[in-house]
């Protein structure tokens, strides 16, 4: 359930870049506002360069906003290294001092963190072995592989046992098995009564996992709920019917289907029915015709849908790489 | 200091310590020292004087190239890499950051400049010249004039990129030694403006002179314990005023 404080809240963000030779600012974030509740899991989604990682940033008081309000457990971001500390961060493909060995990079994170040397110790142990990186501690990161560090990137997060966990997309890099694992890892975080807003735009990872979605577009939100609200009236898109043989033109012509609501897929025929009234209105007709139903399915509409229509098509603009969803 | 800012300085000295670059630098600079009688054979004068001389030269300007080296690179570096976003959103404070980089170029600093010092003593022994505290006393003033250096590469770190910063801190080292006789000059003029002017900046610009005891060393006479004392001093408010200027912009900085 979504809690009633809220560990962080924006309210009307808006940030700009100067860009280009006369340093004229380009609007990246436009009065951004949303909230993240105690205990829920947040997913972060847009497009390509939509503004996630700025407002991340933000969130971390790396980069700095032009105007609105930016709240961290209730006080303005950045202002107390204390709040700090019951936020674990891990940065977009994050990037570490290639020298030092995985273990010791933990260590300088506990020392920063503030961790007495009997509870970093254990922590650094026990966040290794979480991480699939046991028998990589001793070894040094400039010899990690792309998957290592985000690993890595994910141990210096939750070293502390943080609160808030806010991760710039966390799946990125990871083979299947790991990408597994750290959906496993953010479900955990949960049970433990731990927070989590991660940024993604891998739709499916965001459907599994969230209760609630922020979907952002050139910096303005175009949607924020939970995924049965985005999603809407039982989620049912149409209702799928097989049939099989398939009718003749003249006694298809006779079951008077709608326009483009049939095809043919190899030996069967495919309609798609909007929804179960019109399936049990059709099958009759079709039987008629001499064809049995084989299937019935119905199609939910998916997270992606929302994506493709709110993102994908918003104001008519086209995209060149459409957003990958999978 | 809070455990913070030792953490970020032992890391900033283990960084430099296992850059294989600076082993190169310093594995040149003993070697020239080592090489300083062939030089001194080509010239006039007492060998172990020359040796000195030569030494303390080169300790000078090795200690400048690592200095700039390792102030601009690892400065700059951490946020070219973006390291610094995972330090900046630990519980650290952004000055807190800026002090523990300084502090561990500092220690480093110290480490290389008393090895090239050690090396030059042993080599002035070696050709037959008395112990010469003198070379050490010599040295502290270069590594005086390197922690300074340190804190101008920061300063200049936090708003430009790493090129930049490098020719503005050789530019400061440069005038640096340079900036007496920019005074001297000025204080010549008949025009008030330009006595002023040449005054304010003089006051502005490091005067890296105040830490060079060389020449005193050559000929034997060792500077007494109060000079020591003003370019300590020196060094405290003019290097103290820069970091803090640096943790200022550091502050307000926004990560790209
Ligand atoms: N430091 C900067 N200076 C100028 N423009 C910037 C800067 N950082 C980001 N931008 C611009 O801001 C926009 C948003 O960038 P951001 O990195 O927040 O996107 P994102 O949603 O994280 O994208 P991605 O999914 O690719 O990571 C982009 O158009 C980018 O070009
Ligand atoms: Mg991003």
């Amino acid at each position: 359930m979504p809690g009633t404080d809220r560990l962080v809240e924006l309210e009307r963000v808006s940030k700009s870049y100067p860009a280009g030779f006369w340093r004229r600012r380009v609007g990246i974030l436009s009065e951004l506002s949303f909230s993240v509740g105690k205990n829920e899991i947040v997913g972060f989604l847009g497009p390509n360069g939509a503004g996630k990682t700025t407002t991340i940033k933000i969130l971390n008081h790396l980069a700095i906003p032009d105007s609105g309000k930016v709240r961290v457990f209730g006080e303005e971001a950045g202002q107390s290294p204390e709040i700090r500390r019951r936020i674990g961060f891990m940065p977009e493909q994050p990037y570490f001092y290639e020298y030092l060995t995985g273990g010791e990079f933990l260590r300088l994170c506990g020392h920063l963190y503030g961790m007495g040397r009997g509870e970093m110790n254990r922590s650094v142990g026990e966040m290794l072995g979480r991480l699939g990186l046991a028998g990589a501690g001793g070894k040094t990161i400039r010899k990690y592989s792309k998957g290592m560090m985000q690993r890595l990137g994910l141990a210096q997060a939750l070293l502390h046992d943080p609160e808030l966990v806010i991760l710039d997309e966390p799946m990125s890099g990871l083979d299947p098995m790991g990408r597994m694992e750290v959906r496993n890892l953010i479900r955990d975080l949960k049970t433990a009564g731990k927070t989590v807003l991660f940024s993604s735009h891998i739709v499916s990872d965001v459907e599994a996992l969230c209760d609630r979605v922020v979907m952002i577009d050139r910096g303005k939100k175009v949607a924020e709920g939970s995924l049965e609200e985005l999603v809407g009236g039982g989620g049912v898109q149409y209702v799928e019917l097989v049939f099989s043989p398939v009718p003749s033109p003249a006694r298809l012509a006779a079951v008077s289907l709608p326009p483009d609501a049939g095809s043919v897929l190899g030996d069967a025929y495919v309609v798609k029915a909007h929804d179960t009234e019109e399936a049990n209105r059709l099958i009759p007709r079709f039987r008629e015709a001499g064809a049995l139903v084989r299937s019935c399915y119905p199609v939910k509409k998916r997270l992606e849908d929302i994506y493709m229509e709110r993102v994908a098509r918003g104001d008519g603009r086209e995209r060149a790489v459409p957003p990958v969803g999978s | 200091m809070p455990d913070r800012i030792l953490s970020i300085a032992a890391n900033t000295f283990r960084e430099t310590i296992r850059n294989k670059i600076m082993y190169a630098i310093l594995a040149f600079a003993l070697l020239v020292i080592g090489l300083s009688y062939f030089l001194a054979d080509l010239s006039v004068g007492e060998l172990t004087r020359i040796i000195v001389d030569v030494g303390l030269a080169c300790i000078h300007f090795f200690g400048v190239i690592v200095a700039v080296f390792i102030g601009i690179t690892l400065v700059n570096q951490e946020m070219e890499r973006r390291t610094v976003y995972l330090i900046l959103s630990k519980p650290v404070r952004r000055w807190e950051f800026v002090v523990g980089k300084a502090a561990g170029l500092s220690g480093t600093l110290a480490l290389i400049v008393l090895v090239m010092a050690v090396v030059l003593f042993l080599v002035h022994r070696a050709y037959g010249g008395r112990p010469e505290a003198g070379i050490f006393i010599a040295s502290a003033g270069i590594y005086m004039e390197l922690v300074l250096l340190i804190c101008l590469a920061s300063l200049f770190s936090t708003f430009t990129t790493p090129v930049l910063s490098a020719i503005f801190t050789i530019a400061m080292f440069l005038v640096g030694h340079v900036s007496k006789d920019l005074l001297f000059f000025g204080g010549r003029s008949d025009v008030p403006a330009v006595r002023w002017l040449s005054e304010g900046v003089f006051y502005a610009l490091p005067n890296l002179e105040n830490f060079n005891w060389k020449n005193e060393v050559v000929y034997g006479k060792l500077r007494s314990a109060g000079v020591l004392l003003n370019a300590g001093s020196y060094l405290v408010f003019y290097g103290g005023a820069v970091l803090l200027l640096a943790c200022l912009l550091f502050a307000r900085k926004d990560f790209k």
